[in-house]
């Protein structure tokens, strides 16, 4: 009997799939373009920023001989709120502790990056931003020739904050648009949707409109969309319409006019002039 | 979303070995004791204390970063031309450079950009050396002193102005200089008190107006008495039709 037990629980758990946040109440409506960002953003496991990931599938341990596996896991990360309004490209504070010495007990530590204030500048925006970011940031803007570039080619994991990713938002939206900030230039605009223009392969016009949204934000926006597609129509208007319908179909002269004449000249309201004079109210 | 990862991927590699280094700017860190291993496809077993004991590999913050480089975008006073290739330390090249607008980063796509415009003849907004602007500031705030002899008779010739440069710290050849267009003979005192001026020309290329006087020289009793700050004060000019010019060339505080 057990073993039956058993063997139904073993052959169940193989079919169960546990609902995901995707399956529950109202965000099981979603679209998939937003599924694909949260995909890019939550899924996709982020670079190795705090250590250094071992090369290869296999190795060879140097005293047995024995071939092991190599498992990479990285070091988990605290993500202050801070993290949302600066760029700290893929940095984030590790909590742990140090062995300073060998006789000693472990001593908490926390390993915070080094924070600084500065400006970057986005072309397709065309703006300077002053924000707060860390040497490894600037590095990677270098290293991609321009924050645009940085922006649009890392993925979500890389990029962390909310600031990030709105901008980035931004910047497809007014890519999509062909750049209306440089209206003022023609030839320039041309310049830099040319240079750009390569990013957008890989969204379409649904994509960028649920990039760069928190899951909350994301349901608001879906249930914002729900309540405006099915809008209660009054059902006076309805009624009335019916009614002259009616009207009309026994064939009363003063029914005749359409309806919506009918809603206007009926009100006693329209007569009054508030800014007349006395006697001509 | 492995489609996007190798997306990505073939997008960086396309851009030529810079970031087949990737850069960790920040602490590196290392576990002292491992985690165990774990099955294929499971999940890592729990942490536990020991595996939050990290030592530290690198502090890159602290590593020096390898030069950029930049192409000029225009005229630099003081650095160079426009399309020019700087090898800058990085904070100085985006702070001094790259944000202002002065310079784009070296990207093949600007690399060829640019390099284009270098076959091209130089348009006229290009300057023969970057420090022009500095001599050319330096040259009209000049207030030249010709000196020539008070007995003497003798005739403004280039070599007079060249000595009278050398004298003030100019090194200037003859053939740079233009002389004004009637000839200046001496001693004339009347001359004392007026001002003209002439034109330099810089590396065969740009042209620039210096203001001249003419003082005239005796030892013992027969010299002119001593003026207090004589080049701050205005003077007369010598020819009208060079007035308009000289009302030009400001004169130092």
């Amino acid at each position: 009997m057990a073993s039956r037990l058993q063997a139904t629980a073993r052959q169940l758990s193989k079919t169960f799939k546990k609902k995901s946040r995707f399956d529950i109440g109202i965000a099981s409506e979603l679209p998939v373009a937003y599924k694909k960002f949260w995909r890019e953003w939550k899924v996709l496991k982020p670079a190795a920023v705090h250590y250094i990931p071992q090369e290869g599938k296999w190795k060879r341990d140097d005293l047995t001989g024995e071939i092991l596996p190599i498992q990479n896991i990285p070091i988990p990360l605290k993500y202050p709120a801070e993290i949302n309004e600066g760029l700290w490209g893929g940095e984030a504070v590790v909590k742990g502790f140090q062995k300073r010495d060998a006789q000693r007990r472990r001593v908490p530590h926390y390993w915070v990056p080094v924070l600084k204030r500065t400006v970057v500048k986005s072309e397709i925006l065309n703006t300077h931003l002053s924000v707060t970011v860390t040497d490894r940031t600037i590095n990677l803007i270098n290293d991609h020739y321009g924050f645009d570039h940085y922006l649009l080619k890392t993925p979500a994991c890389d990029l962390v904050s909310m600031l990030a990713l709105k901008l980035k938002k931004q910047i497809l939206i007014e890519l999509m648009n062909g750049c209306p900030r440089y209206a003022y230039d023609p030839q320039k605009q041309k310049e830099v949707y040319e240079e750009y223009k390569t990013y957008l392969s890989s969204y379409t016009p649904e994509e960028i409109e649920w990039y760069g949204l928190t899951w909350y934000e994301a349901l608001c926006k879906l249930a914002k969309l729900k309540e405006a597609a099915n809008r209660p129509v009054p059902l006076k208007n309805m009624y009335r319409k019916n009614l002259v319908e009616k009207l009309k179909a026994a064939g009363i002269e003063s029914a005749k006019t359409s309806p919506d004449e009918i809603s206007n000249t009926t009100s006693w309201l329209s007569k009054m002039n508030p800014f007349g004079k006395k006697d001509e109210a | 979303m492995l489609g996007l990862r190798t997306l990505i991927r073939s997008a960086i590699t396309s851009v030529p070995d810079v970031i087949h280094q990737q850069t960790r700017n920040t602490f590196i860190l290392k576990r002292r004791n491992p985690i165990p291993l774990h099955k294929k496809g499971g999940r890592p077993s729990k942490m536990r204390g020991r595996h939050f004991v990290y030592d530290l590999v690198e502090d890159t913050n602290v590593r020096r970063q390898p030069d950029i480089k930049v192409i000029l975008s225009q005229f630099v006073d003081g650095v160079g031309n426009k399309g020019d290739i700087l090898n800058l330390r990085p904070i100085q090249a985006y702070r001094d450079y790259l944000m202002p607008g002065l310079a784009v980063y070296a990207s093949p796509e600007n690399l060829e950009k640019y390099k284009a415009d270098d076959d091209k003849p130089k348009t006229e907004d290009t300057y023969s050396s970057p420090y022009v602007h500095r001599t050319i500031g330096c040259l009209s705030r000049t207030v030249l002193q010709i000196t020539m002899n008070k007995f003497e008779p003798w005739v403004l010739e280039p070599w007079h102005i060249t000595a009278s440069f050398r004298k003030s710290g100019f090194v200037v050849p003859e053939y740079a200089i233009e002389m004004p267009p009637t000839q200046i003979k001496g001693p004339d005192l009347s001359l004392q008190d007026k001002e003209f001026y002439i034109t330099v020309t810089i590396n065969k290329k740009e042209k620039v107006n210096v203001r001249c006087r003419i003082y005239h020289w005796a030892s013992g009793v027969d010299r002119l008495p001593w003026e207090e700050s004589h080049w701050k004060k205005p003077k007369e000019p010598l020819f009208p039709e060079q007035a308009a010019e000289l009302e030009k060339i400001p004169l130092p505080q």
